[in-house]
Formats: C-alpha cells, sequence, structure tokens
C-alpha cells in the first residue's frame, strides 16, 4: 500500500513539473523557476541559467530592457530545441556569441537600426537663401548675355566688310558713275557717297550717270553674324557672303538676247526659278568646257550665236580666272524677276520686262571672311564694267534676230493661249453684270410706260446682235468653202 | 577713253522692295515678334516662367534681324512686355526655376 501511495505522488510531482514546463512561455514566471523544476532538462538547464545572466549583462547593455527580454525568451525556446546548438561557442565567455543566438541579429536591428542617423528632409527652395539655387536663370541672363555680345561682334565685322568693300571700290565707281550713293529721300540727286544700311547685314548702293545704263544697284548680303542662332546653324550648313548687281540698261542699248552662266547649281536653280530663263532657255545648262572655260561653271542660252557672241576672249579670261567667286551672270531682255505663283492661276497681263544684266558673286573666304577678301572683288567690278559697254557694242546678226524675234512671238502666243479661258471668263462675267444693271433699272423704273419702253429697247438690242452673230457665222462658213 | 559718266541722265534710287511684300524675302523678324508677344501672354496669364524667358528670346532675336524699315516701336514694345512678363512672373512667385528634368 505504501509503495502505491509513493508511486502516486511521484506520478502526481511528474505532472506538477510538466504543467509549469508548458506555462514557461510566460516571462513573469521567469525568474520564480528553481533549479530543481529543471532537474529533468538537465542539459538544457545547464545552458539556461548561463544564458540568463548573459542575457542580463545584454540587457543592460542595450537601452531597451523589455523588448530583447522577451525576444531572448522566444531564443531560449529554440535554444531547447535545438540542444546541440546551444552547446557551441560558448567557452570563451563573451558578452554574446552570434552562433548561439539565432536570430540574435533581427533582435539586434530594431536597436541598431534606433541608431541609424535622422533622415534630412531637404528644406524647400525658397526658405534658402542661396544663388545657387537660381542656377537656371543665370543661365538664362548669360544666354541673353551672350547673344548681345555675338549681336555687337556681328553687326560691327558686317561694317568693317562692307567699308571694306566700299572704300577698294569707291574710285572705279566715281570714274563710270556721276552719282554714287543716293538714298531717294534728298530732294537733290547728289552723291552721299557711302552706303545705305538697310539692315545690320544688307547695304545697298545706287550708282546712275552713264552711258548705255539707267543705272546700277550693288547689294551687299552679307551673312546674319549678328544673329546668334544663325551663326549656330552656319557651323552646320557654310555659306558665303554675297554681292548683288543689278544693272538696267537703256532700252535701245542692248538687242534682244537672254543668256545665263554660272555654277551648275545655280544655273539648274535659276532655271526653274526666272521667268525667262524658263521661257526662252529650255535647254538643260551646258558645260562651259567647249568654250575654254572651268568645268564648274555651266551655260544657258537662247541659242548658240549668242553664247558665242557674249564669251569674248575677255570675258573668258575674266570668268576662268574668278570661277570660284562667280555664282551667277545673267544677260536678259526680257528679265521680270522670279516667277509668280499666283492663287487664280496665271496672270491676265505679261510681266512688265526691262533689260537687264545681273551678276552675283561669293565672297571668298567662307569660314573667316576678312576685308582683303572684299577688296578681291575688285576685279569682278571691271568685269561689270566691261559687260556693259560689251551689251551695247553686241548685236545679234540678221538671223540671230529672226529666231530670237520669233521666240519672243511663240512665248507671247503660249501665253495668251493659256490666259485665254480665263480672259473669256472675265469678259462673259462683265457682260452678265452689264445686263444685271439694265434689269435692275429697268424693274426700278416706276412708269410702267417708260418700263415697257424700255424692255422694247432692250429686245431690240438683243435680235441685232443674235442677227451680227448669224452673220458672222455665214461669213465664216463660206469662207470655209 | 572718254568719260562714261553723264551727269545729266541720272535716275533716282527707288527702294526695289517696295512693290514686293518684305515678308516674302524675310519673315523671320515678324514670326519671332509674333512668337514673342503669345510667350508673353502664355507667361503672364499662366504664371510660367520658363515662357517668360522664351519671350524675351524671341523679341532679342525680332530685334536683330529686324528691317530698317520697320517701326523700332513695335520692336521696343515687344523688348517690353517681354521683359515684364518675366518681372511679374518672379514677383508673384520669387521660387528659381525648376528644370522640365
Amino acid at each position: 500500500m505504501k509503495l502505491y501511495l509513493l508511486f502516486a505522488l511521484l506520478l502526481l510531482g511528474c505532472g506538477l513539473a510538466l504543467g509549469k514546463f508548458d506555462d514557461f512561455d510566460d516571462t513573469d514566471d521567469i525568474i520564480e523557476y528553481d533549479d530543481n523544476d529543471f532537474a529533468e532538462f538537465e542539459d538544457a538547464s545547464d545552458d539556461v541559467p548561463q544564458e540568463v545572466p548573459q542575457k542580463v549583462t545584454t540587457v543592460q547593455d542595450d537601452e531597451e530592457e523589455a523588448t530583447v527580454e522577451v525576444e531572448d525568451q522566444d531564443e531560449n525556446q529554440e535554444e531547447f530545441e535545438d540542444p546541440d546548438a546551444a552547446g557551441e561557442g560558448d567557452a570563451e565567455g563573451e558578452p554574446f556569441d552570434d552562433e548561439e543566438f539565432e536570430g540574435y541579429e533581427e533582435a539586434d536591428r530594431p536597436s541598431s537600426r534606433s541608431k541609424d542617423p535622422i533622415k534630412i528632409v531637404n528644406v524647400p527652395h525658397h526658405l534658402q537663401n542661396s544663388w545657387e539655387s537660381y542656377y537656371m536663370e543665370i543661365l538664362m541672363v548669360t544666354g541673353l548675355l551672350a547673344y548681345i555680345m555675338n549681336y555687337m561682334i556681328g553687326k560691327n565685322k558686317n561694317n568693317r566688310l562692307a567699308t571694306a568693300w566700299f572704300n577698294s571700290h569707291k574710285e572705279l565707281l566715281e570714274s563710270n558713275f556721276s552719282l554714287v550713293g543716293d538714298d531717294g529721300i534728298n530732294k537733290e540727286p547728289t552723291s552721299t557717297g557711302k552706303l545705305n544700311q538697310e539692315n545690320e547685314h544688307i547695304y545697298n548702293l545706287w550708282c546712275s550717270g552713264r552711258v548705255c545704263c539707267e543705272g546700277m544697284l550693288i547689294q551687299l548680303k552679307f551673312l546674319k553674324r549678328q544673329d546668334l542662332l544663325n551663326v549656330l546653324a552656319r557651323m552646320m550648313r557654310p555659306a558665303s557672303d554675297q554681292v548683288q548687281i543689278k544693272v538696267t540698261m537703256n532700252e535701245e542699248d542692248m538687242d534682244t538676247y537672254v543668256f545665263a552662266i554660272g555654277s551648275r547649281k545655280a544655273m539648274v536653280r535659276m532655271q526653274k526659278e526666272m521667268q525667262d530663263l524658263s521661257e526662252f532657255c529650255s535647254d538643260k545648262p551646258k558645260s562651259g568646257i567647249k568654250f575654254g572655260l572651268p568645268d564648274s561653271l555651266s551655260i544657258l542660252s537662247e541659242m548658240g550665236e549668242v553664247t558665242e557672241g557674249v564669251l569674248d576672249n575677255r570675258m573668258v579670261h575674266f570668268l576662268s580666272n574668278h570661277a570660284d567667286k562667280i555664282e551667277s551672270v545673267h544677260f536678259s531682255d526680257q528679265f521680270s524677276g522670279a516667277k509668280i505663283m499666283q492663287e487664280e492661276g496665271q496672270p491676265l497681263k505679261l510681266p512688265d520686262t526691262k533689260k537687264t544684266l545681273l551678276f552675283t558673286f561669293n565672297v571668298p573666304g567662307i569660314s573667316n571672311t576678312s576685308p582683303k577678301d572684299m577688296e578681291s572683288l575688285l576685279p569682278l567690278m571691271n568685269m561689270v564694267i566691261y559687260s556693259i559697254d560689251k551689251a551695247k557694242k553686241y548685236r545679234l546678226n540678221r538671223e540671230g534676230k529672226m529666231k530670237a524675234d520669233k521666240n519672243r512671238a511663240r512665248v507671247e502666243e503660249n501665253f495668251l493661249k493659256m490666259t485665254h479661258a480665263q480672259r473669256q471668263e472675265a469678259a462673259q462675267t462683265r457682260r452678265e453684270e452689264k445686263k444685271r444693271a439694265e434689269k435692275e433699272r429697268i424693274m426700278n423704273e416706276e412708269d410702267p410706260e417708260k418700263q415697257r419702253r424700255l424692255e422694247e429697247a432692250a429686245l431690240r438690242r438683243e435680235q441685232k446682235k443674235l442677227e451680227k452673230r448669224q452673220m458672222k457665222m455665214k461669213q465664216i462658213k463660206v469662207k470655209a468653202m | 577713253m572718254a568719260d562714261p559718266r553723264r551727269p545729266n541722265k541720272i535716275l533716282r534710287y527707288k527702294p526695289p522692295a517696295s512693290d514686293n511684300n518684305p515678308t516674302l524675302e524675310d519673315p523671320t523678324p515678324d514670326y519671332m515678334n509674333l512668337l514673342g508677344m503669345i510667350f508673353s501672354m502664355c507667361g503672364l496669364m499662366l504664371k510660367l516662367k520658363w515662357c517668360a524667358w522664351i519671350a524675351v528670346y524671341c523679341s532679342f532675336i525680332s530685334f536683330a534681324n529686324s528691317r530698317s524699315s520697320e517701326d523700332t516701336k513695335q520692336m521696343m514694345s515687344s523688348c517690353e512686355l517681354s521683359i515684364s512678363a518675366v518681372v511679374m512672373s518672379y514677383l508673384q512667385n520669387p521660387q528659381p526655376m525648376s528644370p522640365p528634368w
């Protein structure tokens, strides 16, 4: 009996111990545990009292004790489940061992996280007082200043080039023209002796008072050096300054022919754009080699005789020596400018033509033109003067003249044919307008007698017209027979 | 060589572009003028700083390309309008301009 009682007590004791082990998770109870409670779990219990003081020390090291304890409890649970791992790494007596505590880094992390530097939010711009935040504005102002600087420099350069050109050409012009420089505003035609500045990059000079010609307009068309955008665009696409000369000839001092010579590109372009070249010079531009000129020059001519007549030795000499500077040379008695594209179709009247000599020269030194380059154009001005005198002297022979007259008649006829329909329409509308006006007059007439009389008169007029038309038709039939 | 000059045959200078529309030859100053006005109105109404700055640039480009026959008053008024657009934008909102990237 006593044995049975002892056995039962033992069993009860085991059951109680097991029950207490289940409550091990409760943090409040950790301090109440005695070593006796862990008698059955000797392996694990050896670690626990060692771990707890370690934990205590680590807890003391950390700032937040409570959270660390809880997590340590969890770790202890894991340790008990894996006693082998718990057995290692304790020998050195460090405050804590990485290998012992799985997940300790996780526990440590929140504490280490709390040590992270405070995140500094950027102070809004308007609260800052530094100039650095205005860098876009500074850029803009710098850009504007650069533009203004370029404007001044470009304008000055163009001015210097124009002055250099004029100074080198002044003597020649004054010896050939009695009026050199006219702004058109002065009451009396006196030589101003200087260029008209139309723009920061365009200068004009009007010369007049010479045999053979009415006048000569010289335009110095420089590059837009004063505009920074243009300067930058020209870095991609180089271009050169141009001198354009237009000599208006007297009616009696030039024969009837159309002729052009220049660079191939310019000739192709002008054949499309210019009214007279497209009508009279229908062939493709021919190379100038046949006439002893460089291959770079092409010729557009109304007829072969004109080419031979214009290109005499001296002209060939001029053109060969300065072929690189010549953009185009255009002699025409039918010059009316570029083709006009009208919306209603062809214009009803042929455009006015003038006997003109046109010259376009390119200034050498594309990338960096200097005043010396402007002076190098002087021989070309000599060529212009020579051409004026030549145009007066050169006359077509009889055959050539007949051909030229035929050409002009042909062009006029074509033009009339094309506009015939339009002219008919215009005449028709005019007639209708007249009829309408008369009808209105009749309607507005209050007196019935007068109205009747006017109507009768209109009827009579209509009948007369019909009769006339019938007569004409009869006459045509008779002629045809 | 005989003197080729003939003082009795003098013809006065007639500006060649008086008949033709000068805009056909070079429309840049007119376009830039118009653009400048549009941008300065946008800058003023919508309070966009970059519009106002572009307007200033447009009016400067228009001035640089302008012909002598054009009215200087119009150029000056366009310049002043664009500068006033910039000033007004900054008075209303002194924050610096932020780049679009």
